[in-house]
């Protein structure tokens, strides 16, 4: 059941900052996960903050060096559909296009989305786990078939999000406000493993807002694409899912980020794979093999062992559509 | 989606020449124009624009909330109980344990032992059962009021899979040990001798996971006193069934129960018979004496208003070279959770196909988990999955198409009911018909695919060996201005009976469907029908229905007769109207005796069954799937039901039910499993989003609906056989055959969802 809180709905981010300072206040987007963490006392804030109505943090805009800034209460349904989002950055339409289902697409946003809380079943469950301040991951010897395969320690969870990997692919920054001001993190460093900190998923502080994320002017010659598997056709989160962005010239590939969705507690870079593939030709061969690259170091719990298998093929299958 | 073959008119069907007649009773119908035709729901425009008032919509004046509280723990006595704090809580008006008064109430009666279990019951078998409830003035201060209440538990070691109950030292659930009852055995011929004489054998070990209903509207109800009368509006199946459960369990006659439900939204027989809580709403209802509405969250439903249990079955199938089945058997292991219930069904591997050598063999245990309790076709479907996978199996040792080893042995007569002849089976001709529709030669023989993406089509087949209970009364009640109402205690539980029945009854009266009004599913008002489950509730009711129509229509016709000079057997009844031969029109309200007498009133009653003689409903199923072998994912990319359910009574509910049984034999197949803890013995996927009911998404893009309709002019007087659990029995086991097909791996562990698939491609590619 929900507790009580008190709503506010400031309209500027000052206003906003200035809640957050207070303390025991929690940032209501489109409330699409809070709403479960409050129902499910994940979270027990004392006040609740809405972004709804603070005009400056909504939108998609290119910026002068050709940079695209999608700012952090755009929906998700903005995201897929946004004409600049889908000519350029396919693989993040496709991203988003792939997030739960359209309802939620329309009310979730792009900061709620990377500000998510894990989705593990018992930390959302009536389980007194480690997270929560227990003394136990059940995860670790329980029903782990949705947990990870790298980075986990202590705490076994999932990063839930389709948006994350695409965005770390283009190598986007989280621009952060908070009252010393802003500061610009590369996105790939937002995100925290458990053994990094065990009671944070982002390096946001308590009084600090994620207020935009903007995308490199895109280079001539790139090519991104996004694919999950999920156990039904929608309205499901990722069992795995790959981000790949690379940029070839003369058909050898330069740069390229495979990052994985669905199998470790932040978007996980497929770093063996990328190396494997750099300053080769991409054909069916080398995508085969990057998909097992992509799996090394995967230390499978006792019910995903399958996510192994699934992620090599998920790789290959992602690489092929670019070769 | 698509319809196959609609349903054909039918012609040249006389009405003397078939022999439906049963003493007393009308012969079956022949031609029909009303009954068959797509009309649409009577009742569509008031459930989709939101003003039908379901349970749990109701609104009373003084209406109190109530919400139970449950044991967290998978096994645990109740120690002590202390409610004075929530009872200082406000807006709280009453708290109610097993000490309470009147809450002394056995439940899980055992003929012959005493009853298993109370309402509360200290002894608290899975996580969800319940221990204490609250009453208040809203619902928030009732969930809030739980929280206040103090309670100690002697947390129990617990049985969380069913290969443990029996094992030494394993925690007993019930005085008397973790078996259910003793073995349950069928046997008929000699498997031993019969699989001594095959040519080939085949035997493959299955198991298939736990389902949870779900309905869309929760469980729940309202309970209201007047006096010593109880009213419950409850959101069930019957109402007849859950009157009659409750009555007992607060010993008042039952002419002072009464349960109404006027709509329902869905129950899958997750809403047949009495649940604890209604018992609990109407206690509440009497200590507080106020109205009192208790419906349970969306996570309760997964925990203590029933599943499909979980099962493991092993069958072994013996046949000749040229097909014919000599011995079959099947061991089956499955739990009903802490209480009785049968998990697993025989009928299949008994009755499905022509065998003279059968054995089955049943253990069924009790571990700490939910009870089990019917869903859409108990016990079917794990079956299903199990004996069809094998058959497919069987046919490919025999090196047989899997089509012809079934049509090899089509039974004729029920082998299990000592040979009693079937009113009609359509099998043979599901099977025919539904594979020439399905392309079936063509599909079966198309390359598989080289790349990551394979093609696969697969077959299975079923019946539904239920016939029910053949006992209903209808009123029929026609005006002169041409409008009538019907009366029947049946429930629309969303398959469109109101629409069906109506249909009835124009049919009869030569009236529109929308000029019936229904009043139903209301103990107090409306005649007996039982519970809208086992594929009966049109078998059941539209019998009955039709007898109550046709009474008014005779005493109608005798009145047209005399007043018009003509013989009956001249006048027809069309349009609201009487038709002479000459096709002059007099409307009912121009019979001078109709407008005295007006409303004719018929009372009609289900006939018995058929004598000597079984009236049972066939299918057959196709499906073509494409799997990615890279990630597992398997796609069923289009479907066939070839459905001998006898007459198609509303072309529109026929397709819903076949398409809405294969939905959900998806689910059962790709996606749906209750995920239970084995450290705690508590469920972690009780909700819409862990728990995968599949979505439009997963539902195949092209679904044909093929009736098959075998004139049956036996099985009853509208020549109907059941329809919406045989429409979902085959479903999975078409699926799992399809993937064989496609891929070689036989799939034997329910769902095929790509957490199992890309596991078991990976093995099959380091196999080689
Ligand atoms: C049933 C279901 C299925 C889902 N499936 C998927 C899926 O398949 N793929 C996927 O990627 N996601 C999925 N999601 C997650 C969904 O995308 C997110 O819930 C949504 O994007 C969150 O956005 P919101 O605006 O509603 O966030 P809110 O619920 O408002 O906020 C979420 C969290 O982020 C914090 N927050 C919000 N905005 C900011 C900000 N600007 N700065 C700092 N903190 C902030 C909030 O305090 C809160 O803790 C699913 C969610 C549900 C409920």
């Amino acid at each position: 059941m929900m507790p009580n809180f008190e709503y506010v709905r400031p309209t500027t981010v000052a206003e906003v900052l200035t809640r957050l300072a207070a303390g025991g206040a929690r940032l209501h987007a489109g409330g699409s996960d809070l709403l479960g963490c409050l129902r499910e006392g994940i979270l027990v804030p004392s006040s609740v903050v809405s972004l709804s109505g603070v005009a400056e943090l909504r939108g998609i805009g290119e910026l002068a060096g050709g940079e695209l800034r999608i700012g952090a209460t755009t929906t998700l349904t903005e995201i897929a559909s946004h004409p600049l989002v889908r000519q350029r950055y396919p693989g993040l339409a496709q991203a988003a296009l792939l997030v739960a289902s359209p309802q939620l697409r329309n009310q979730g946003t792009l900061g709620g989305n990377l500000c998510q809380k894990p989705r593990c079943w018992y930390y959302r469950g009536s389980f007194q786990c480690a997270r929560k301040g227990g003394d136990t991951c059940y995860a670790y010897a329980g029903e782990n078939q949705y947990h990870c395969l790298f980075g986990g320690e202590t705490c076994y969870y999932v990063h839930p999000s389709d948006l994350a990997p695409a965005l770390v692919a283009l190598e986007a920054t989280a621009h952060i406000l908070g009252r010393g001001g802003r500061r610009v993190v590369p996105l790939e460093q937002f995100f925290l493993l458990p053994g990094q900190d065990f009671q944070h998923e982002t390096v946001l502080e308590h009084d600090e807002i994620l207020a935009e994320v903007v995308l490199p002017a895109p280079r001539p010659g790139a090519a991104g694409v996004y694919r999950k598997v999920r156990e039904r056709g929608c309205w499901d989160f990722a069992l795995v899912g790959v981000a790949v962005w690379l940029a070839r010239s003369a058909g050898v590939v330069e740069q390229v980020r495979i990052v994985l969705t669905g199998v470790a507690a932040t978007p996980w870079r497929a770093r063996a794979a990328e190396r494997l593939l750099l300053g080769r030709k991409l054909d069916a061969a080398l995508a085969a093999r990057a998909g097992v690259a992509a799996s090394e170091g995967a230390h499978p719990l006792a019910h995903n062992a399958y996510k192994v298998p699934m992620l090599r093929g998920l790789v290959e299958e992602a690489l092929r559509s670019l070769a | 989606m698509k319809a196959g073959g609609r349903s054909p008119a039918r012609e040249g069907v006389s009405e003397v020449a078939a022999n439906g007649a049963r003493e007393g009773h009308a012969a079956a119908w022949g031609t029909t124009t009303v009954v068959g035709a797509a009309v649409p729901r009577v009742d569509g425009w008031e459930r989709v624009t939101g003003t039908a008032v379901y349970p749990l919509d109701l609104q009373l004046p003084g209406m109190l909330y109530a919400a139970v509280l449950r044991c967290p723990h998978a096994h645990a006595r109740v120690q002590r109980i202390d409610t004075s704090r929530a009872e200082g809580m406000p807006g709280v008006r009453a708290v109610l344990t097993g000490a309470s008064p009147g809450a002394d109430v056995p439940w899980f009666p055992q003929r012959g032992k005493g009853p298993l279990s109370k309402l509360f019951d200290p002894h608290c078998r899975y996580a969800g059962e319940e221990v204490a409830a609250v009453a208040a003035t809203t619902v928030f201060q009732a969930r809030e009021a739980l929280a206040a209440i103090a309670v100690e538990y002697e947390v129990l070691p617990f049985v969380a899979e069913m290969e443990q109950a029996l094992l030494p030292g394993a925690p007993s659930i019930h005085e008397g040990g973790n078996r259910q009852n003793e073995t349950l055995r069928y046997q008929r011929g000699d498997v031993a001798k019969g699989f001594s004489e095959a040519d080939a054998v085949v035997e493959l070990s299955f198991q298939t996971a736990c389902e949870i209903h779900t309905p869309m509207e929760v469980h729940g109800s309202v309970a209201r006193w007047e006096g010593d009368t109880l009213t419950v509006w409850d959101t069930t199946q019957g109402v007849f069934a859950v009157r009659d459960a409750l009555a007992s369990a607060l010993g008042l006659p039952l002419a002072n129960v009464r349960v109404i439900c006027p709509y329902m939204g869905g129950g899958f027989g997750s809403k047949l018979g009495l649940n604890k809580h209604t018992v609990i709403a109407a206690l509440l209802a009497r200590a507080t004496a106020r109205p009192v509405k208790l419906f349970l969250s969306r996570e309760e439903t997964f925990l203590c208003v029933g599943n499909r249990p979980p099962t493991r079955l092993t069958i072994k199938a013996g046949a000749k070279k040229d097909g014919t089945l000599v011995a079959l058997e099947m061991k089956a292991l499955g739990t009903g959770g802490a209480y009785p219930y049968l998990p697993t069904s025989g009928y299949l591997v008994a009755d499905l196909y022509t065998c003279p050598n059968v054995a089955v063999e049943q253990d069924n245990v009790f571990i700490n988990a939910g009870p089990g309790r019917p869903f859409r076709a108990p016990g079917y479907p794990p079956c299903s999955w199990a004996l069809e996978q094998t058959i497919d199996a069987l046919a490919e040792k025999l090196g047989m198409d899997p089509v012809e080893l079934r049509l090899k042995n089509v039974p004729v007569v029920s082998q299990q009911r000592g040979g009693v002849p079937y009113t009609s089976t359509g099998l043979a001709d599901c099977l025919r018909r539904g594979a020439e529709a399905f392309s079936w030669q063509a599909a079966r023989g198309r390359a598989r695919g080289k790349g990551h993406l394979r093609r696969g089509v697969g077959v299975a087949a079923g019946m539904w060996g239920y016939d029910g209970e053949p006992r209903a009364t209808a009123f029929v009640s026609l005006f002169a201005d041409g409008s009538a109402i019907l009366n029947t205690g049946a429930s629309d539980i969303g398959t469109g009976t109101k629409t069906v029945l109506a249909q009835v009854v124009a049919e009869e009266l030569g009236i529109a469907p929308e000029s019936v009004r229904i009043e139903h599913a209301d103990t107090g008002t409306t005649q007996y029908a039982p519970a809208s489950g086992g594929s009966q509730t049109v078998v059941a009711n539209a019998p009955a229905v039709r007898a109550a129509a046709q009474e008014v229509r005779r005493e109608l016709l005798e009145m047209a007769a005399a007043e018009l000079g003509r013989p009956q057997t001249e006048l027809r009844l069309a349009g609201g109207a009487v038709v002479t031969p000459e096709g002059t029109v007099h409307p009912f309200g121009s019979l001078k005796a109709l407008v005295a007498r007006q409303p004719l009133v018929g009372v009609g009653r289900r006939h018995p069954h058929p004598e000597g003689k079984a009236a049972l409903p066939f299918v057959a199923q196709f499906a073509e799937v494409e799997v990615n072998t890279r990630t597992g994912e398997v796609r069923v990319l289009r479907m066939l039901g070839a459905q001998d359910s006898g007459r198609v009574m509303n072309q529109l509910t026929f397709e819903n039910q076949v398409f809405g049984g294969i939905v959900m034999g998806v689910g059962f197949a790709l996606t749906e499993a209750r995920v239970v803890d084995r450290q705690t013995g508590t469920v972690v996927n009780a909700n819409w989003h862990d728990y995968k009911i599949p979505t439009m998404k997963d539902c195949p893009p092209e679904l044909t609906c093929l009736p098959v309709d075998p004139q049956d002019r036996e099985c009853n007087t509208v020549g109907a056989k059941g329809l919406g659990e045989p429409a979902t029995i085959p479903t999975a086991a078409a699926i799992a055959n399809a993937v064989y097909h496609a891929v070689g791996i036989r799939v034997t562990t329910t769902p095929a969802s790509p957490v199992q698939m890309a596991a078991l491609l990976e093995r099959h590619r380091q196999e080689g």
